[in-house]
């Protein structure tokens, strides 16, 4: 193995679409304004925490934008915050559930809006985890010397599944309440780079790992299937359009009687990055961690807090309440308000996790916040 | 890459011998050249940044784009100078072609390196030579027009050197100050090994007896000039 570089998060940006809806404002979007869906919503909001969010639908309920148009969003403000343009870019690296289209690829369609130059790109799908699946490709890439500039978008534009249109007729259980009433919209993207921020802190990426213990659970999060078990000749693309909606295999839905093993088994990935060292938690400054709901982010803080007792809730963020919970795009999202609301200091640590509840798998990502490189004189 | 033509050069087809004291001497004189351009090289800003750590990486972009207007002449004038020995000088005619095709290419490392730190193809190839580079090719083409123009040995001797004895260590440096990969290196990197090889083909040129005394002058002649004009363009980057 040769020397390579390092990779440094240099840019942030985000988009929410429309206005911020609180939790008066999801009916008149989502619809299910029934007796008996209003009750289960107020339950799952309480549970959730979430005071507002946004959709990319009018009051009406109609979509107002494509998904690759928040990712370009997004990623315009990460590339205005960096001061560079599309066309500085070798790769781009894109993250969402589902697209817009079946084809082509996501990140195809991104590039195509976005503009710039040829680059290499990657479509990471999959659910939350994606996000850090194609961070690590694009740090995998600036390591090695290949490419001086990335870009990474997670984006989401879950509210057409959650649309009321989709509910018409079907049997809507908790595993289809619980993500309805939590899901939002948005993107989030970062630039990655080879040398530091020229004139502000910068933060280094010290490695992502990603793990998936699909091996040994059934799946929790999914749609496009009746059950837990595709069938041969059963998917949403075997049988017929009407009959896939009618049988609600366009619903989002989520298995909600594991999450709490979802919990556990983060909690244990995590304590394995401590154990291999890779996490130092004497020297671990930040947590931003992507969680669904309130009641993970209590499991989930108390699970760490074993191995680092002086975690207080300061160093712990997340934007869950205020933006929702947009899946892929979350953590990005989240990292970008916590950068540019001040919280990080050179020198400092930061660990991202991504649980992903759609078959059990878990991304982490280390940070270290560096200070800008000294200014030198021209040498000649 | 060595290839057997020029470490077997031979002296049944030198015009005039010399003896091995002679070679010694030559030797001498072009190593006394080689420490006077590695006293200027010191003073090189871009080398002293390098050396002192403050380089940053706009500096090696710079030293990149400066180089790579030179580097895509190196074949050209190796191989007019192959045409221009004749018969008598097959061994240097064989040795320059050989040369020539070896390194033809090089450029191409210097242009991924360049992109690969963030530079644009369309700029580099748009760029022009600076002043100590216009200087540096004017007298390598002018010089390779001469018949037979043995003198040209001690060009070889200060470029290969350079590549040979310091641009890996520059590579090494830049990675260290910079946090380089080595897919950003590769031009220096390379010339350690393939320059190498090449100043031991020289050598074996100037061991081989086929240099006799005005040749000798004319190589040291030469290799004063080139280490000038080299470091001149080190000096002049962007001018």
């Amino acid at each position: 193995m040769g020397t390579t570089a390092s990779a440094y998060l240099t840019g942030f940006g985000r988009y929410l679409p429309g206005e911020p809806v609180d939790n008066d404002g999801i009916v008149a979007r989502l619809g299910g304004d029934d007796p008996v869906t209003s009750r289960i919503r107020g339950m799952i909001l309480d549970q959730n925490g979430i005071r507002q969010r946004h959709y990319a639908l009018d009051e009406h309920g109609e979509p107002t934008e494509l998904n690759e148009e928040l990712a370009v969003k997004a990623l315009r403000a990460a590339l205005d915050d960096r001061g560079i343009r599309p066309d500085d870019l070798r790769m781009l690296a894109t993250a969402t559930t589902i697209g817009d289209v079946l084809v082509p690829g996501f990140a195809s369609m991104v590039h195509g809006r976005l503009g710039g130059g040829p680059m290499q790109l990657l479509s990471a799908s999959g659910v939350c985890a994606s996000s850090l699946q194609a961070l690590d490709a694009a740090v995998g890439k600036v390591k090695l010397g290949e490419h001086p500039r990335v870009a990474v978008v997670g984006s989401e534009l879950a509210s057409r599944s959650l649309r009321q249109r989709r509910f018409d007729g079907i049997r809507a259980g908790m595993d289809s309440h619980f993500l309805r009433w939590m899901l939002s919209d948005g993107a989030g993207a970062v630039v990655v780079e080879f040398q530091p921020h020229p004139t502000r802190p910068s933060l280094r990426v010290d490695w992502v790992r990603h793990v998936s213990l699909a091996h040994e659970h059934d799946v929790c999060m999914r749609a496009g299937m009746d059950g837990l078990e595709p069938e041969v000749g059963r998917t949403w693309q075997d049988v017929g359009i009407g009959d896939a909606e009618a049988s609600g295999m366009f619903v989002l839905r989520q298995d909600v009687g594991v999450l709490d093993d979802l919990a556990g088994a983060g909690l244990r990935e995590f304590e394995q990055l401590v154990d291999i060292g890779l996490v130092d938690v004497s020297h671990l400054d930040h947590v931003v961690c992507h969680y669904s709901t309130n009641a993970f982010r209590d499991l989930a803080f108390d699970g760490l807090r074993k191995r680092i007792p002086t975690l207080d809730t300061d160093r712990w963020f997340s934007n869950l309440e205020t933006c929702g919970n947009t899946g892929a795009a979350s953590i990005f999202i989240a990292l970008e308000e916590a950068w540019r609301t001040g919280r990080f200091s050179p020198g400092e640590t930061i660990l991202l996790a991504v649980p992903e509840s759609g078959r059990f798998s878990f991304a982490f990502a280390h940070l270290t916040v560096v200070a800008p490189p000294e200014p030198q004189g021209a040498t000649t | 890459m060595t290839t057997d033509t020029t470490a077997t050069a031979s002296t049944a087809d030198a015009p005039g011998s010399t003896s091995p004291g002679e070679s010694a001497a030559l030797s001498e004189r072009l190593a006394e050249v080689w420490v006077g351009l590695e006293e200027r090289l010191d003073r090189v800003p871009i080398l002293r940044a390098l050396a002192e750590g403050t380089v940053t990486i706009d500096d090696y972009r710079r030293l990149l784009f400066n180089l790579r207007q030179q580097v895509v002449d190196g074949s050209p004038w190796i191989s007019r100078a192959a045409s221009n020995f004749d018969i008598d000088h097959f061994t240097l005619r064989a040795a320059a072609i050989t040369h020539a095709e070896e390194e033809h290419r090089d450029y191409l490392m210097l242009e991924r390196d360049y992109v690969a730190i963030g530079g644009s193809l369309d700029e580099l190839r748009a760029g022009r030579k600076n002043l100590g580079s216009e200087a540096l090719s004017g007298y390598m083409f002018t010089y390779a027009d001469r018949p037979n123009p043995v003198g040209l040995l001690g060009a070889m001797f200060i470029i290969e050197g350079l590549g040979a004895k310091r641009a890996a260590g520059w590579a090494a440096r830049f990675q260290e100050v910079l946090g380089l990969a080595d897919n950003q290196v590769h031009f220096m990197q390379y010339h350690q090994e393939a320059d190498g090889a090449h100043t031991g083909d020289l050598q074996a040129i100037l061991d081989s007896g086929i240099i006799d005394d005005a040749a000798a002058d004319e190589i040291v002649r030469c290799a004063e000039v080139v280490a000038r004009l080299y470091a001149l363009q080190l000096e002049e980057l962007d001018r």
